[in-house]
């Protein structure tokens, strides 16, 4: 186990720029680019937005048919795919004194397919943590490196959406491994990342010296009406939203007399128990405290303990707003914090 | 080690003794290279320690590893994970991860006076400290020890006060908020009993910890008698589910009391104490 300095600073090697690798491109018909996601969804797992009780999630789909046709950004980010809300990180075995622990990795090879720029910007983010930032998680850098992100650019922008704000843009392709330009009547293709390239079928999609132009679209963010807030979350739920939120409990349950499995779960800072400790005395225990604390570790905790640099982990991706039942907005408090400083 | 660092070495309790009401003290024999892993365990450092089906929880490492081979811990049984462990009997097995965290730069104390003020189970990770000094004995100036509790029941390694006292150069003193009958020490608070004592703040160093409204007060009153930040120190405890600066619970601001701390200099946190509250 490695281990920490004294009193001293933590060794920080963390970069959030990613070069791009690969910049050869395709134009592709929509029926190429089913065939392919066909072909793709035959052979391994293939994520997709998917429409689950009128809510559009990433989701398995056996084919392109099952995709959502339209879709601003899931309600869920892609971060699961990496960092599952809940996690066995192993099992225990007792029998009588003894006591085994077995260890178990997840192994499956996955394509997440309509990864939108801020999602992708969320997933680097959370890499300067788990991958970064000594010692590697196991389970996020094989989860990671088991699965191939095709981002799709932006198009249009949601109601709650300000990536432009944060540092992204509708069309950032610096977080996927290839990315898809909507064109009239097709995609422009684009393989970012060697993995990417090896996904790309050689020669049955036509290769072009197009270059997509850059979206001259801004932030077309504005605060929403009332009653566009959906409202269907507890007061904790931004951070199971956010792609950058990471805050997570490790607690045993019992599968069987004897058998038990230790698990790594989402968990919101948020909650009014979280910083509980024995004796029951709760730091934070104020909502203010725990918003004040949570929106400081968006914009300065996070960025300074993992070397981010001036940059913030919020993505911009507005699903926090989305989904905050008493309509508490991030751009708004922010401008609070930027007046009152 | 496993390249999975949530995995714990595997340990077996070789000793289970009351240490006050509610507070047992396990020791715990690692086996499968955790020896080796804490023969290097430093003063100030932590560890979780699994329950086996119900969970783990951190613990001040309460040893150095030149006193013996099995790791102490000062287990107050408090929670889910504390009553588990409280139930374990000799020969039981446990699950421990780590040494984990900073510790208190003992070899930068050398030459100095030390003034210890411990205030309930806070003292487990100060004994360590006390031990190296002991051990040490030379390397130092006067030790100063201050130990308080909510009532004579709680306070810890009583047994071992004669052994404190009988040292070198070194005091103790004791003080409860509610006594009892046989109560011949002082009474009041931590900071009534420092202020009582008054140690001298010519090279000195204090190390405090205790509950975080103790080691508020105590910081601020040792400032006032011209102790320097920066030779007072403090372990922190928060609520941590991982120790490795990953879960993201154990924040002082932009500090992570695991891996960041826990101990650190009034320096470095002084500002940001009143958050921890």
């Amino acid at each position: 186990m490695k281990k920490a300095k004294p009193e001293g600073e933590r060794a920080k090697s963390v970069s959030d720029k990613r070069p791009v690798e690969y910049s050869q491109r395709w134009t592709i018909s929509h029926k190429e680019l089913e065939t392919w996601l066909d072909g793709i969804a035959a052979a391994r797992t293939l994520l997709a937005p998917r429409d689950v009780s009128g809510v559009t999630l990433y989701r398995p789909v056996a084919n392109s048919a099952e995709i959502a046709p339209v879709f601003t950004r899931p309600l869920l980010s892609v971060k699961g795919v990496f960092f599952p809300p809940t996690e066995r990180m192993f099992t225990i075995h007792k029998t009588g004194l003894e006591v085994q622990l077995e260890e178990t990795f997840p192994e499956w090879e996955t394509v997440v397919f309509g990864v939108r720029p801020c999602d992708a910007r969320g997933a680097r983010l959370l890499d300067a943590i788990f991958l970064n930032t000594n010692p590697v998680d196991a389970f996020y850098a094989r989860r990671r490196e088991n699965t191939t992100l095709i981002g799709l650019a932006c198009k249009e922008l949601g109601p709650t959406c300000f990536c432009t704000s944060v540092g992204g843009s509708p069309d950032d392709a610096s977080g996927v491994d290839i990315m898809l330009y909507e064109t009239e009547g097709g995609y422009l293709a684009q393989a970012v990342t060697e993995k990417g390239r090896y996904l790309i079928p050689g020669g049955e999609w036509k290769e072009t010296d197009l270059a997509h132009q850059p979206s001259a679209a801004g932030s077309q963010y504005h605060v929403p009406e009332k009653d566009e807030w959906p409202g269907r979350f507890k007061d904790d739920y931004c951070a199971y939203v956010c792609p950058t939120c990471r805050c997570f409990v490790v607690r045993d349950e019992v599968l069987a007399p004897g058998e038990f499995e230790r698990l790594r779960c989402w968990d919101s800072c948020m909650g009014e128990n979280y910083r509980r400790v024995a004796g029951g005395h709760k730091p934070r225990f104020k909502r203010g405290e725990r918003q004040r604390n949570r929106f400081f570790c968006k914009f300065y905790y996070f960025p300074e303990q993992y070397g981010l640099g001036a940059a913030s982990a919020c993505t911009g991706c507005g699903r926090c707003i989305e989904v905050c039942p008493v309509g508490v907005d991030v751009t708004e408090v922010l401008v609070d914090m930027e007046e009152q400083v | 080690m496993s390249a999975n660092p949530m995995l714990p070495y595997l340990g077996k309790l070789v000793e289970t003794r009351d240490l006050a009401a509610a507070i047992t003290l396990l020791r715990i024999e690692l086996l499968n290279g955790g020896g080796e892993a804490f023969r290097t365990s430093q003063p100030g450092q932590f560890a979780f320690v699994s329950a086996f089906g119900l969970g783990e929880a951190p613990f001040g490492i309460a040893n150095t590893p030149q006193r013996g081979t099995a790791v102490d811990f000062a287990v107050a049984r408090l929670g889910s994970v504390t009553t588990g462990l409280h139930e374990l009997g000799e020969g039981d097995m446990v699950g421990v991860r780590g040494p984990l965290g900073n510790w208190f730069p003992m070899d930068k104390f050398k030459g100095k006076s030390l003034v210890v003020l411990g205030g309930g189970i806070g003292g487990a990770p100060l004994r360590p400290v006390i031990q190296h000094v002991l051990d040490h004995r030379a390397d130092y100036g006067r030790l100063t020890i201050l130990w308080a509790a909510r009532r004579p029941d709680l306070l810890v390694f009583t047994d071992e006060y004669d052994e404190w006292r009988a040292a070198p150069d070194t005091s103790l003193h004791l003080t409860v908020d509610t006594p009892d009958e046989a109560w011949k020490y002082d009474t009041g608070l931590i900071t009534q009993l420092l202020e009582r004592t008054a140690p001298l703040p010519e090279n000195s160093v204090t190390i405090t910890c205790g509950p975080p409204v103790m080691i508020y007060h105590t910081t601020n009153l040792l400032a006032k008698m011209g102790f320097p930040p920066e030779w007072n120190y403090v372990t922190l405890e928060a609520r941590m589910h991982c120790g490795l600066g990953k879960c993201g619970r154990c924040n002082l601001g932009e500090k992570l009391v695991c891996v960041d701390g826990p101990v650190f200099n009034m320096e470095a946190v002084g500002d940001l104490l009143e958050t921890y509250l």
